[in-house]
């Protein structure tokens, strides 16, 4: 096969192409209605921080201690409380009817051992359902522990050994801090996967692919052309993500934003490529539209470690998850936005998106085939 | 072989498959330099994948085709800038301007700014169109977005041109106007080559390839398909009113008479032995107006393409 790669049919179809997207309403909205979005209901709905956890409270004790443990957690501020008089199966039945998350059941003898033995136990009653809600209450739970034990005893528990916790880079602990940089990969993902996995096969259901192949038109020209306009479309795109992650949500920008824009360009070119390899693919604008949700979306969603970490995956998916360019693409983007991580830090994640890149583009190339084949 | 114009195609024993299926029979045949060449056939008869072999659309499974002076070995790139392609479905795109189409298929053929400002103001003329050149295709009339898409496909002046059903779907002044222009450009020395399922457009054509299932059965001029289907002569039989229910039956077994096909409301009938027609025609006259015809294309394409496989 002779390889002939001519500039100007490169860029007449990226221009044709800039026609499309200028003149076609749907093009334009989604690609700058659905950053907005994305971040708006990412960056506000989403909190890994539960305040006002429903805990019913069954004080069969009714002393000052008990009265003590209650204030404890009203005063963590967590919590909302809910007191019952009736019987240990209300407290029971709350849990079931999800009017509360927990039930902390205070027994009889509750003061008297305490001030008998020094020891009293309680019993605190979790909604097992919702997993990621009770982790987020057993991480609180230690610390009102020793409230508790400070207000009843007016004296702190020492442990044997004690852990001097500090978060780095994040030190509130802020969701949107977490969630933002993240956002930037998952909107990406999804804008430039859709975008580009309905351009080829728009053009083979209006006939128009025709039209390039009996021209002289190579694939690489018709790719590459197809790329140009979508690129920049992305990277105002993320553009915007990193505005409003700084203006809205208040994340310091720790790292070099200059590098912070060759990996997003990189991610952005890899995506656009699995875009355009499902184009090619699928000659279909429906089927190619679903396609591209679910190879585009679910990953950088689920497995980039977006929100689950992909170390607690299981090996097999650990290992997966590495031909995602998404999961590199979240490592630069969170190490870059709130760690300063630079070139050096980054180097495999870099390295493995070019890798990726290129794959997608040469297999895009390849795959597109030059006849038609039905 | 006519030696007094160049021959423009020439396919040799071209076989196309696709899987296991074979969509083109290995046919050969040649066509001569400005001459319009009719290819006739059913659905699926293979005439769109033999006009993509001979764009550089697709590649042979076996065979030979040679545009002008250039074979397939030499390469499908060197076909394309040799023929322009028009196809079935309607390529030019609806949301760019007449302008910006002809400058984008310009540009991937490499043609220069001057030389398609030249070829615009040519081609406009040419299909007489007179709307701003800057009007979206999709606010185009069906008849002149196909004369439009025309002009794109010869915007780099081919030396051969492949119309694969253009008229499809317009209406017959429309159609007029498109086959006047195709025998301008015949006439202006450009090879056509067009695929139709309109009788009344094949028989606007100087010779006729008839298709089915990948072969070509026929391949002769108008005048000579009709000669040669039809040596015996053919009837009209029109039905006065009513007549007996196996009268039809009784005809069709009938050994002096070779057919008789509905058409419409009347008849055709093709004699066998016309030595004892006159017989027969006396018998049926009190239920039929009867009267000889000169056969139709469509009555040869029925005879060759659909009585051949009954």
């Amino acid at each position: 096969m002779n390889f002939e790669f001519s500039l100007r049919r490169t860029l007449s179809i990226a221009k044709k192409e800039r026609f499309h997207i200028l003149r076609d309403p749907f093009t334009l909205t989604m690609a700058t209605v659905l950053p907005v979005l994305l971040v708006l209901i990412f960056g506000l709905a989403i909190e890994f921080n539960v305040k006002d956890i429903g805990l019913t409270v069954y004080d069969s004790d009714r002393t000052l201690s008990s009265r003590k443990l209650t204030e404890v957690f009203i005063s963590s501020q967590y919590f909302k409380i809910k007191s019952t008089n009736g019987s240990i199966i209300d407290a029971i039945s709350d849990l079931d009817s999800e009017q509360s998350k927990a039930s902390l059941i205070i027994k009889p003898d509750f003061e008297h051992n305490l001030q008998s033995t020094g020891n009293a136990n309680t019993q605190f009653l979790l909604d097992g359902a919702d997993n990621s809600t009770a982790g987020v209450i057993m991480g609180y739970l230690s610390g009102i522990q020793q409230a508790a034990s400070f207000k009843l005893k007016g004296q702190k528990v020492k442990p044997a050994i004690e852990l001097k916790t500090r978060y780095l880079y994040n030190p509130e602990l802020s969701s949107p801090w977490f969630i933002v940089p993240g956002l930037a990969v998952v909107i990406i993902a999804i804008l430039s996967i859709l975008l580009t996995a309905l351009t080829v096969a728009r053009e083979w259901e209006n006939g128009s692919m025709e039209l390039l192949l009996s021209t002289p038109v190579q694939p690489i020209e018709i790719i590459v052309g197809k790329l140009i306009p979508y690129t920049i479309i992305g990277l105002a795109g993320v553009m915007l993500v990193v505005l409003v992650a700084i203006f809205g949500f208040g994340l310091p920008f720790a790292g070099n934003i200059f590098l912070f824009g060759i990996g997003s360009l990189i991610f952005l070119i890899a995506c656009l490529a699995q875009g355009m390899l499902i184009s090619v693919l699928i000659r279909t604008q429906q089927l190619s539209m679903q396609i591209a949700m679910v190879t585009g979306l679910l990953p950088s969603l689920l497995l980039s470690g977006f929100i689950f970490p992909s170390e607690s995956m299981p090996l097999f998916f650990q290992r997966f998850t590495s031909i995602l360019p998404s999961k590199w693409f979240m490592i630069i983007s969170r190490g870059i936005f709130l760690k300063g991580a630079t070139l050096a830090d980054l180097k495999l994640p870099f390295l493995s998106l070019i890798i990726l890149c290129s794959i997608l583009i040469l297999a895009a190339t390849k795959k597109f085939k030059k006849d038609l084949e039905p | 072989m006519t030696a007094s114009e160049p021959t423009s195609v020439s396919v040799n024993n071209l076989t196309v498959k696709f899987g296991d299926f074979t969509a083109v029979k290995n046919i050969s045949f040649t066509v001569q330099k400005g001459e319009i060449f009719g290819f006739l056939g059913a659905n699926g008869a293979g005439k769109t994948t033999t006009i993509r072999v001979l764009c550089g659309l697709l590649t042979p499974t076996s065979g030979h085709v040679q545009i002008t002076d250039i074979s397939s070995e030499q390469g499908i790139e060197a076909m394309k800038s040799k023929v322009g392609y028009m196809s079935q479905k309607f390529t030019l795109y609806n949301d760019l301007t007449i302008e910006e189409n002809f400058a984008f298929t310009a540009s991937l053929r490499k043609i220069s700014k001057a030389k398609l400002k030249q070829r615009t103001k040519e081609l406009l003329e040419f299909i007489n169109f007179k709307k701003p050149i800057n009007t979206l295709v999709k606010d185009l009339p069906g008849g002149i977005k196909q004369q439009v898409s025309l002009a794109a496909s010869i915007l780099h002046d081919p030396e051969i041109l492949f119309l694969d059903e253009p008229t499809a779907g317009v209406t017959p002044v429309a159609r007029a106007l498109f086959w006047a222009l195709i025998r301008k450009l015949s006439s202006n020395g450009k090879t056509v080559f067009v695929t139709t399922h309109y009788m009344d457009e094949a028989e606007q054509c100087g010779r006729i390839a008839l298709m089915r299932t990948g072969e070509i059965i026929a391949l002769d001029t108008l005048q000579n398909l009709k000669d040669n289907t039809f040596p015996d002569p053919l009837y009209e039989l029109n039905p006065k009113n009513s007549m007996p229910d196996d009268l039809l039956q009784n005809l069709r077994n009938n050994p002096s008479i070779a057919s008789v096909e509905s058409y419409g409301m009347k008849y055709h009938l093709i004699v066998r032995d016309p030595d004892k027609w006159d017989n027969v025609r006396n018998e049926i006259s009190n239920y039929f107006d009867i009267r000889q015809i000169p056969p139709s294309l469509e009555d040869v394409f029925i005879r060759l393409v659909e009585g051949d496989s009954r």
